[in-house]
């Protein structure tokens, strides 16, 4: 970086790559299900995710660790955490996910971050009156 | 950065499941496409308000063509449709649909393994024409075996076409087999895409199929404008008129271009 008080000729570009900047990734989901009475407790939709993450990555994938950071009932909607090399596994596991129990289901990722404070805002949700 | 669009979601007749299907595509904020097997058009096809503005709904006709004469060129029931595909399921088809037949779409079938290779020179000749390829993941959802087909298939395709001109659709009946653009550019890693590439198979290259289809449309020949370098204002593609003003347009500029230009 040059010191302030260097005049420059013409501007200078510095681009900064951070690489690994955080360890894990955290994601913002919500369980959509056909039957839209049905409620999950957080111990079953992580062995959901698990059987998901199975059934496209077979052992390995499913070795793969996340947490549930915070759960919805209500909602259906949870946290999770990731480490950031395992982030396109768990992903792509959560997107190809069709069935839960014999009903059709959708798993909508609302947010992805490396960092936890970005899941606080959505400008997607923002209403503008 | 262009639109998202997904442009394959089945037609199945079931007006009520559609109407859920174009909402939920709505909300996942992306341009649908409808596919009809019957050549009458969707007359109520209202506007659909999305988050920030309507979605684009759009029409689509796919030939599955297990023999040459399955496909006619220049048969009139295309007209009322935007987008024309074809799925070829032998190699000569293959070829034939590659370098010859005037379609936007070239579709991957996802429910048996390919019985053929991609070679690299049908490959590239699509590539040149501006035809793309279409790989589509609902099937992926709803089966564990079509899932191992379609990851197959759309491999084997990722190297011969090296990345470029995909498209990434869903062939959802349903409105639970709909995805998020960015989840869909996540699955497009799994396929062997690279990152920008993923992200272009689902919004730039799908814009470059919307112009492909409209040049296809409206002449036989193609009508290309051009902001000239002198002060005449645009001008109508002639190939090879060098005494003609200061702007020079060759003819290797005159094809639709797979580039986006906004």
């Amino acid at each position: 970086m040059k010191p302030a008080d260097q005049k420059d000729e013409s501007p200078v570009y510095q681009r900064v790559v951070l690489k690994n900047a955080s360890p894990y990734h955290y994601m913002k989901v919500c369980l959509v299900l056909e039957n839209e009475s049905t409620r999950l407790s957080a111990v079953e939709l992580k062995q959901f995710i698990i059987t998901g993450l199975k059934s496209l990555y077979g052992e390995v994938g499913a070795a793969l660790n996340f947490d549930v950071l915070k759960y919805d009932a209500d909602t259906l909607t949870a946290f999770l955490r990731v480490y950031s090399r395992g982030l396109v596994k768990l992903w792509s596991s959560l997107t190809l996910l069709g069935s839960y129990q014999n009903q059709a289901c959708a798993f909508r990722v609302l947010q992805v971050s490396p960092f936890l404070l970005a899941l606080t805002g959505n400008s997607r949700e923002l209403q503008l009156d | 950065m262009s639109v998202f669009m997904d442009l394959n979601l089945i037609y199945t007749g079931d007006r009520t499941g559609l109407r859920t299907l174009l909402e939920t595509a709505a909300h996942r904020e992306s341009s649908a496409d409808d596919e009809e097997i019957v050549s009458s058009v969707c007359k109520h096809l209202c506007l659909y308000q999305g988050r920030s503005r309507p979605i684009r709904v759009l029409n689509r006709l796919t030939v599955v063509m297990s023999d040459s004469s399955h496909f006619r060129p220049n048969a009139t029931e295309y007209r009322s449709f935007d987008l024309l595909a074809v799925q070829p399921t032998t190699e000569k088809l293959f070829h034939a649909a590659c370098m010859l037949y005037d379609v936007d779409i070239i579709c991957i079938s996802v429910s048996e393994k390919l019985p053929f290779f991609f070679k690299r020179a049908p490959v590239n000749g699509a590539a040149d024409r501006g035809v793309v390829f279409e790989v589509s993941y609902s099937a992926a959802i709803r089966d564990s075996t079509l899932r191992r087909y379609t990851i197959a298939n759309a491999i084997n395709l990722m190297e011969s076409c090296k990345g470029r001109n995909v498209i990434l659709s869903s062939a959802a009946e349903k409105a639970l087999e709909l995805r998020g653009p960015y989840d869909v550019t996540n699955l497009g890693l799994l396929f062997g895409l690279s990152d920008g590439d993923a992200k272009e198979a689902v919004c730039s290259t799908c814009r470059s199929v919307l112009l492909h289809a409209e040049t296809r449309k409206t002449a036989s020949g193609i009508i290309y404008t051009m902001r000239s370098c002198s002060d005449s204002a645009g001008q109508e593609g002639a190939p090879g008129d060098p005494e003609h003003g200061g702007s020079i347009i060759d003819s290797q500029t005159i094809k639709p271009s797979l580039a986006s230009d906004d």
